[in-house]
């Protein structure tokens, strides 16, 4: 028999951070690995629960997750590193740790789209924690240099300095008219956050609002999710509006999109290869059931 | 007499739970009477002339007196620091388990004790089930002579033969004016009630020992016992009430020479952190719960320019010791009324 010690390798499903397996949670993430991996028949897989208290090293600053609820994130930064965040997600903070604002691009679209204007950054040392305002769970994704991730607005929470900040156009959108009036409606959100490490790995903190679950859809594979139940996906990930009318639905059938609200669905379209998260506690998505007018690209189903 | 087998202080007669400590005194115990056979220990001897913890006790009595003479073990509650007998896996006084390793951040601050589903507790002769975990209910059975007190829109259910009264309150037309309920309800032994909130979060069991002054963010309470006395201190200073994000009022809650029990309800989770004398920290105003009445607290702002956008303000809440001080996780405000 050999004593060589045979090397373990173990992939965490969440973040994909690769680790030797022998502690109880994953350095990069924090969810629990000695649990078995919860994944449905139809492959979503559940977020691993996260024992109290879990630590994440963040090279010299670290990360605490408090609370199982409404879990708090307390960072203990180190001189020099630094986090942002929109400013209502503090808590609370040590008196030594500096605020000051984050200037973004693109300000006025912001300002109309109901982004925050400012991103508010705090630096080291010294303690910060954040949190949000609703039961849920927090995701902590580590992003390697070079990766990006995709994520709809109002679900950030925090992030680390060397993970770079932008934001798209969704391209997500319908117009309703009535009488002479006409509204957009943006179901997805008019703007997306998108994060990006460029040389150095970061952390990315997101607060998904009751239980989260994770799916990685093959090249070409689609599904269907609620606008609104969307936490992040690949950049890879394509998508589009979708609209279905079930059979015998009530409301006029003049035209292909006249149909009345009760018997709408509006739907995101999501294609692979790559990850598409949700979250289970989702606002409805905005649509008040008048006659869609125009709208982007989009597919149909009526049954 | 009988006396406490935590805290061995004299018990009255009939009585079921020791007044100092809610230790239930056991029934089955015939009471110490002058007239019962001695034990087989030492005689009682004037303190003055009691031996010195140098001289050898008299051994000779040692096997029979044992039992009787081994000091008792007694575990501490983390939480409420009062004691219970060895072998209780939850703590008397507040519910909290006594068997769970207590969580505290690095950074200091300690997470209130998650209640077991079904814990029980009590206070004065009365007691508490805390029932469920994700919005939890505390439902007593309040003895004869007990009673407690509570904002009206907490109440989840109540025997019909439970009598219900009101609480006089000073200031009302000021109450009004500053949102808080005009009337405070109480419930009255014998007889059961329970209460619960309207969102996730936990129940914080707060005994009161004499002496102790405690400010609450309006609206946080969920009931005192009659033990406690129930004010209202204005919050000072006019940036403090408009930014302070709890209104111009604070509940305060002051026990006399008997100690009391306050349960709170903390939105999401709740953290509890003690300030040393000076020490200071920065706390978003709608997230503080509760403190010592020694901590003060101080709205700071805290600009955050961006160019030709102007930007906005941060305000936070300055808490400076020495004391303790509660803070809870989710902090929207949800309204009840």
């Amino acid at each position: 028999m050999s004593n060589i010690p045979v090397e373990r390798h173990y992939t965490c499903p969440w973040c994909n951070t690769v680790s030797d397996g022998t502690q109880l949670s994953c350095p990069g993430c924090g969810v629990s690995i000695d649990v078995e991996k919860i994944v449905t028949k139809s492959g979503w897989i559940e977020m691993p629960g996260r024992k109290d208290m879990t630590k994440i090293q963040l090279g010299h600053s670290s990360l605490q997750i408090e609370g199982e609820y409404v879990p708090v994130a307390d960072f203990n930064l180190a001189p020099n590193d630094g986090v942002y965040f929109s400013h209502h997600v503090l808590l609370w903070m040590d008196t030594q740790v500096k605020v000051s604002a984050m200037s973004l691009k693109g300000a006025w679209n912001r300002l109309f789209a109901g982004l925050p204007l400012i991103m508010t950054e705090a630096q080291g040392p010294g303690h910060i924690a954040f949190t949000r305002d609703a039961p849920g769970e927090l995701i902590a994704l580590p992003i390697q240099p070079g990766q990006a991730v995709d994520v709809r607005e109002h679900i950030f929470l925090v992030a680390t300095h060397s993970v770079s900040y932008d934001w798209f156009d969704t391209g997500v959108w319908f117009t309703t008219q009535e009488d002479n009036s006409s509204k957009t409606h943006y179901p997805l959100g008019r703007y997306m956050d998108r994060f990006f490490a460029q040389q150095a790995p970061g952390l990315l903190l997101l607060h998904a609002a009751g239980n989260a679950f994770i799916r990685h859809l093959a090249p070409g594979q689609s599904i269907l999710v609620k606008p609104t139940a969307l936490l992040f996906k690949d950049p890879t990930v394509q998508m589009h509006l979708h609209l279905e009318y079930p059979r015998g639905s009530s409301g006029s059938s003049w035209g292909l999109f006249s149909s009345s609200w009760r018997s709408r669905h509006l739907w995101l379209k999501l294609y692979g290869p790559g990850r598409v998260a949700i979250h289970s506690a989702y606002d409805p998505a905005g649509d008040d059931g008048r006659v869609i007018w125009r709208h982007s690209d989009a597919t149909q189903q009526e049954w | 007499m009988r006396t406490c087998p935590t805290c061995q202080r004299p018990v009255a007669e009939g009585q079921k739970f020791c007044s100092h400590d809610g230790t239930r005194i056991p029934q089955d115990v015939a009471p110490q009477q002058v007239s019962a056979p001695a034990p087989p220990v030492a005689p009682t001897v004037p303190p003055q002339y009691a031996p010195t913890p140098t001289q050898p006790p008299n051994v000779s009595h040692a096997p029979h007196a044992s039992a009787q003479d081994a000091p008792i073990e007694r575990l501490k509650c983390q939480w409420c620091e009062s004691m219970n007998e060895k072998g209780a896996t939850t703590c008397r006084t507040c519910g909290a388990p006594l068997d769970i390793k207590n969580l505290v951040s690095e950074s200091g601050w300690r997470e209130a004790p998650r209640l077991k589903d079904m814990t029980e507790f009590q206070f004065g002769q009365s007691t508490c089930q805390v029932e469920g975990e994700i919005v939890p209910v505390a439902e007593l059975n309040l003895a004869p002579g007990d009673a407690v007190y509570f904002e009206h829109h907490v109440l989840l259910w109540k025997d019909d033969i439970t009598p219900m009264s009101t609480m006089p309150l000073q200031g009302g037309i000021k109450r009004v004016l500053a949102g808080m309920p005009f009337i405070i309800s109480v419930a009255n032994g014998p007889g059961r009630v329970a209460f619960s909130r309207d969102a996730t979060g936990e129940l914080v069991v707060l005994p009161l020992h004499p002496g102790m002054e405690l400010d609450v963010r309006e609206h946080a309470f969920l009931l005192a016992s009659h033990h406690i006395n129930y004010s209202f201190v204005r919050v000072k200073g006019l940036r403090n009430i408009l930014f302070g994000g709890q209104g111009m009022f604070m509940d305060r809650f002051v026990t006399g020479p008997t100690p009391g029990m306050l349960i709170l309800h903390g939105y999401g989770n709740v953290f509890e952190r003690v300030l040393r004398p000076g020490e200071s920290i920065m706390v978003e105003p709608g997230a503080f719960l509760y403190k010592d009445s020694s901590v003060t607290m101080d709205v700071e702002f805290v600009q955050l320019t961006s160019g030709w956008f102007g930007g906005s303000t941060m305000s936070l809440a300055r808490m400076t010791g020495p004391g303790r001080v509660g803070i809870q996780s989710m902090y929207v405000h949800h309204h009840t009324e």
